[in-house]
């Protein structure tokens, strides 16, 4: 494997390489540069300023787009100038620029080679990107932390168990594997379990939040479509875990605050008749030789 | 097994030119010999050992994850698919647990055996017995897993194990107990083989190979070794809380209790975390060596690659709750959490250019080696792109508990496999002799990375699935079968290589020391494979680079030489007993005769497979009792016969001469002068710290969740505390006394300094014996509550230290009426280390539980 290097790496060493060098630094700034606007302008038309506030889909949304916008511009740009360079400097290629003063020889102490600058260069714009993405989606933390205001949310506890969920009303009505709630209302859910760790998460709703025994934790969401979602255990938590879901049923308000006049802490079961109906998934487990739960 | 010094005429001679290959003493057999794989205790040996163990684990896991893609084929209602729920169940739960414990660290090691030494320029690892010991007690601990399968079925709680779920309440299953003891064992495996190796890459280096002048490889090794040391250790606390509520019926993780769930997260990711780079650096340190060699340039940034790595080490044990954003933690330890895992990441970034870049300017050669590490670097850096996303906590919210995090760490675990499997090809012409057939490599390396990627690229799509279900949403079905796909491809893809490997073993063409243009590290130096001994004479690089002295260049310093080893190493907790004997068993082989190194002996797999039993006989115990009838009492009868196997080894092993490698110090920061055995003695004091940490912090953790105050302390009575505070400071005094006798030659000093120590010991445990006495009189016992549960089980774990030593204690005693430790008095010394080691603990837990 002999050396045949190019004419003009032989006038300028490392000529090709500022070039490459500078360009995959350029690339990164470009792709910044990109999202940046992108942030700015495209992706938040609907709300003033920089920070995504909404419903927490809304906020997840805006945060993931952007994320796996940069994600893939990045992946693209490393992993493209990897490839291009794995070929470039194929051996073979006669680009190889060993010289033989300074080959690799068996037995030497380790050392490295130079490139420190280039190599900071990139390191820096890498920090630039994740500690920046990572600050700008911590605002929005601070705003989902926060939570809607005590006023104007409806308070649900939930409570898990070996294999379903229990909703309990400010009023004292309860009911198992259904949740009703508002369109367009801050829902606040207080979540504990019965049993063993769980974790209450409605995919399409962007909430979910442990189960923890003995302690309680919190987290809301707002819906604003009328529908029907699922809620699911997030936790492996027995032998009906895939089976442990609940429906969420988001009513307009009007009709939401109807059904809520009627509900009451007595009447619960005929809407626990429904949810056994409804939740089919839900029914099967508890027939079948799942493990019984050892809370009821 | 009684003259187990092959070498020794050798050595007498004066050269230590040992023989190459198979032809070495009568003792020693051949590597075509299958007792030659019981005995060993070569590096090399146990380092192959590890290799096709591990990936005998891997088909193991491999097939469960295969029945899981079948089952993943549709969204399945109840009855349906392969797997009952339950089964599945234990399906990810073993998936989980088989291939990051019993494939991927031990394939790492695996390398790490053979490959290390030979880059310090060592002709063994300082312990040679204690590596065998750690092979084979590695190798009883899968199997221990395997019967766990049926024993009514292995554990189904997942491998992160979360309570209260774990708990016999739960899962009461006798096999979900044995995966638990399991998994004790292994980590008792773990720690034996971290103390050695941070004792050999401390002390052994070459003239001239600084730490700063270690290659990447051994690098990698060093730091996981040291991030090991302290994570299991945690580990094991955790482990044995785990146990004992499963075993004897104690209630920390009980669904009552206060916090339980919360103490178990935050134990399990206190080493959960650390685990993932545990994994995933000796991966970086192929990927480092690999690139340098095929790319015939050196690693761009050397220095920086190396910084970055020790700050990660370190940073490893400060991010772990950022798996628990979901709990019910506070914003403010959030924010801390969020900013140490972005502050983790970012060292990656720079070690991720500091490869590329090397690629620069070089010439690279596409082998089957670089090919792996090229995929692999690529697979990371997918993983990583997408590992910021959960770092970021908004978005975390949401992927917790679904397959983007499934994605996510099969990209950067399998990515670091893939490394890893490109070091086997790297390695194999060394190991075995022969070279492997390139075509074929090549072959498996392009359906393995298209397989990988039809395997967890739809993963990521698909990332609304919740983990551990196979009743997901039906539009994402297409996905999951794409998947299923990919796994069979991936699968499959390993029946080449293993057709290529064994072929290659047996007839491939022969490999030269060095087939690979480039590389410089030491390994290549030697023969394919490298002699029993690995050089032929003394390396050194104090000239810049490696050389070899013959015998009579070696500057003799007498003082420094440390010929037999002396090692006292002990795991705590349940084999607790039995390794602190190790210890004192290795330290007292006779030094008197002038011997070469040994290596064989059969006491390490005995003794391993004595562990095995006793941990197999414990198993079905619940509360304390063993079951009913037949049954129970064949349990109880494997314990009993597995404890004398276990006891009659380890005198066996203290009996046998057995001597370690001969080396002459060269580089040793930071124990340079300090006795091998002195180093790994506090290395694994070290590790016991943590594990008590672990315990201490368990109880402080459940006490405050319960409400400081309002715990009434148990016992309610100091005095027999106080009591035994005074029994133990007493009992440190006179180990001080019999080394001082020792160091005067005074036998019968010693003896009798030995012989008040092992006296003082018994008091404390009758002492103590009597108050628990009480306590069970006045209805307390271990499940009575969780106050009892943490002051039985925290002052028992001390307790099994203390009884420990007494084994020691006695076993020195013993020796020295008959005259040992008047010329060298290192035994003494060790055992003084750990004995008040055990006393400072006491001086701990003696306020905390009674007084506070
Ligand atoms: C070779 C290295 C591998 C490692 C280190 C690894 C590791 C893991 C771990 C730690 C889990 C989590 C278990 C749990 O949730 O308790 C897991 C889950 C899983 N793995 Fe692997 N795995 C490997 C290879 C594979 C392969 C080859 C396949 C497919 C053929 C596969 C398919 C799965 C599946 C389907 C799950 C269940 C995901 C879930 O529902 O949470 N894994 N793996
Ligand atoms: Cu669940
Ligand atoms: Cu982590």
């Amino acid at each position: 494997m002999d050396d045949r290097n190019r004419p003009l790496d032989t006038i300028c060493p490392g000529f090709s390489e500022t070039i490459i060098i500078t360009n995959v630094n350029y690339l990164i700034w470009v792709v910044l540069s990109m999202v940046t606007e992108l942030v700015l302008t495209a992706a938040f038309p609907l709300q003033s300023g920089l920070v995504p506030r909404g419903t927490r889909a809304f906020v997840f949304e805006r945060i993931f787009e952007v994320f796996l916008l940069l994600g893939t511009l990045v992946g693209v740009v490393v992993v493209g100038y990897m490839l291009y360079n794995a070929y470039k400097y194929r051996s073979g290629s006669g680009k190889g620029h060993v010289d033989e003063g300074n080959r690799l020889v068996l037995g030497e102490l380790p050392s490295g080679s130079g490139g420190g600058r280039k190599l900071f260069t990139s390191f820096f714009m890498s920090m630039v990107i994740v500690v920046s993405l990572v600050s700008w989606t911590y605002l929005t933390l601070l705003y989902v932390e926060e939570g809607p205001a005590d006023d104007e949310s409806l308070d649900v506890e939930v409570e898990g168990y070996q294999f379903g969920w229990r909703f309990t009303y400010p009023n004292g009505h309860t009911t198992d594997g259904v949740l009703r709630v508002p369109a367009d209302r801050p829902v606040q859910l207080t979540i504990t379990t019965a049993d063993v760790f769980h974790n209450f998460g409605v995919t399409e709703l962007r909430v979910k939040s442990d189960a923890i025994p003995g302690q309680e934790t919190e987290t809301w969401f707002t819906a604003d479509e009328p529908g029907t979602y699922t809620a699911q255990c997030y936790e492996l938590c027995g032998a009906g875990h895939s089976y442990m879901s609940a429906e969420v049923i988001v009513m307009p308000p009007d009709e939401y605050e109807a059904w809520y006049a009627n509900a009451t802490a007595e009447n619960a079961t005929a809407d626990n008749a429904t949810a056994n109906e409804s939740s089919a998934d839900a029914s099967v487990a508890a027939q079948s030789n799942l493990r019984p739960a050892v809370v009821p | 097994m009684t003259d187990a010094s092959p070498e020794r005429d050798a050595a007498v001679d004066g050269g230590h030119e040992v023989a190459h290959g198979d032809d070495h003493g009568h003792d020693f057999p051949g590597t075509g010999s299958i007792k030659r794989w019981f005995v060993t205790t070569n590096h090399k040996d146990v380092g192959v050992l590890y290799v096709v163990t591990s990936l005998f684990f891997l088909v193991l896991g491999g097939v469960l994850a295969w029945l899981m893609r079948v089952q993943l084929l549709a969204p399945r209602a109840l009855g349906e698919g392969i797997l009952s729920p339950v089964a599945y169940n234990q399906a990810v739960s073993a998936h989980g647990l088989l291939m990051v414990f019993w494939f991927l660290s031990p394939f790492a090691f695996g390398f790490a055996n053979y490959v290390v030494p030979l880059q310090l320029g060592a002709k063994d690892l300082a312990f040679p017995r204690l590596n065998a010991l750690s092979y084979w007690l590695y190798l009883f601990s899968g199997i221990l897993f395997g019967v766990s399968f049926f024993q009514g079925g292995t554990f189904s709680g997942g491998w992160t194990m979360y309570a209260p779920l774990s708990v016999p309440t739960f899962t009461p299953d006798v096999g979900a107990s044995t995966a638990v003891l399991a998994l004790v064992l292994f980590v008792a495996s773990v720690t034996v083989s971290s103390v050695n190796f941070l004792t050999t890459m401390h002390r052994m280096r070459a003239e001239g190979l600084t730490l700063r002048n270690l290659p990447l490889f051994s690098w990698t090794i060093l730091l996981t070794a040291w991030m090991m040391l302290f994570a299991f250790a945690a580990l094991l606390a955790a482990l044995l809380v785990l146990s004992s509520d499963r075993l004897l019926g104690t209630t920390y993780f009980a669904m009552e209790s206060p916090a339980g769930a919360l103490l178990w997260t935050h134990l399990f990711w206190f080493f959960g975390h650390p685990e993932v780079y545990i994994v995933f650096f000796p991966a970086l340190g192929v990927m480092a060596e690999v690139f340098q060699t095929f790319t015939g340039r050196r690693i761009v940034g050397r220095k920086w690659f190396i910084l970055a790595m020790v700050l990660v080490a370190i940073q490893s044990f400060a991010v772990w709750m950022h798996h628990m954003f979901l709990t019910s933690i506070n914003l403010q330890v959030k924010t801390l959490f969020m900013i140490t895992t972005i502050g983790i990441s970012l060292p990656f970034d720079l070690m991720v250019f500091a490869l590329i870049y090397t690629m620069l300017k070089g010439k690279i050669r596409f082998t089957t080696p670089f090919l792996f590490v090229f995929g692999a670097l690529l697979l990371f850096i997918i993983g990583g792109i997408t590992g910021v996303f959960l770092g970021a906590v908004v978005l975390d919210y949401e992927f917790r508990g679904t397959y983007w995090v499934v994605a996510h760490f099969h990209y950067v675990m399998v990515g670091g496999v893939t490394a890893l499997v490109g070091g086997l090809y790297y390695w194999f012409p060394k190991m075995t002799g022969r070279m492997y057939d390139e075509f074929l490599g090549k072959l498996h390396f392009a359906v393995y990375f298209v397989g990988f990627n039809l395997l967890y690229f739809p993963l990521f799509v698909a990332w609304e699935t919740p983990r551990r279900v196979f009743d997901y949403a039906p539009e994402l079905a297409p996905w999951h079968q794409l998947a299923t796909v990919g796994g069979f491809v991936l699968g499959l893809s390993f029946l080449i290589m293993f057709y290529n490997l064994f072929k290659s073993a047996f007839a491939g063409d022969p490999a030269p020391d060095n087939p690979w243009e480039y590389a410089t590290t030491a390994e290549w130096a030697v023969s394919s494979p490298p002699p029993l001994e690995n050089f032929d004479g003394t390396p050194t690089y104090r000239n810049g680079r490696l050389e070899f002295l013959d015998i009579g260049e070696v500057t003799p310093s007498e003082g420094r030489a440390s010929g037999p080893t002396g090692a006292a190493v002990s795991d705590g907790g349940v084999t607790a007993s039995a390794t602190a004997t190790v210890s004192s068993a290795l330290s007292t082989a006779e030094a008197t005769e002038v011997e070469g190194p040994s290596h064989a002996s059969i006491w390490p797999f005995v003794l391993s497979a004595g562990a095995f039993l006793v941990l197999l006989g414990l198993s079905p115990l619940q509360d304390a009792a063993f079951p009913e009838g037949m049954v129970g009492a064949a349990y109880a009868t494997t314990t009993v016969a597995g404890g004398v196997v276990t006891l009659g080894s380890l005198v066996a092993m203290g009996l046998e001469p057995f001597h370690g490698p001969v080396f002459e110090e060269g580089e040793a920061w930071p124990f340079a002068g300090i006795d091998n055995g002195k180093v790994g003695m506090w290395i694994f004091l070290a590790s016991d710290v943590v594990l008590f940490g672990g315990f201490i912090g368990a109880y402080v953790f459940t006490r405050v969740a319960f409400g400081w105050t309002g715990w009434e302390p148990i016992p309610p009575d100091p005095i027999p505390g106080l009591v035994n505070t005074y029994i133990l400071l007493t009992s440190s005094f006179t180990v001080v006394l019999a080394l001082v006798a020792a160091e005067k030659r005074h036998k019968w000093g010693v003896v009798t300094s030995l012989g008040a120590t092992f006296v003082l010991g018994i008091g404390f445990l009758v002492n103590k014996g009597l108050e628990w006495q009480h306590l069970f009189h006045e209805g307390l016992w271990l499940s009575t509550n969780v106050r009892a549960s943490t002051f039985f089980l925290t002052t028992g774990l001390h307790a099994a230290h203390v009884i420990a030593g007494l084994v020691v204690a006695l076993y020195l005693t013993a020796r020295a009426w008959r005259g040992a430790y008047l010329e060298d008095s290192r035994s003494v010394e060790y055992f003084g280390l750990y004995w008040h080691f055990v006393d400072i603990v006491w001086l701990f837990l003696f306020p905390l539980f009674y007084i506070l």
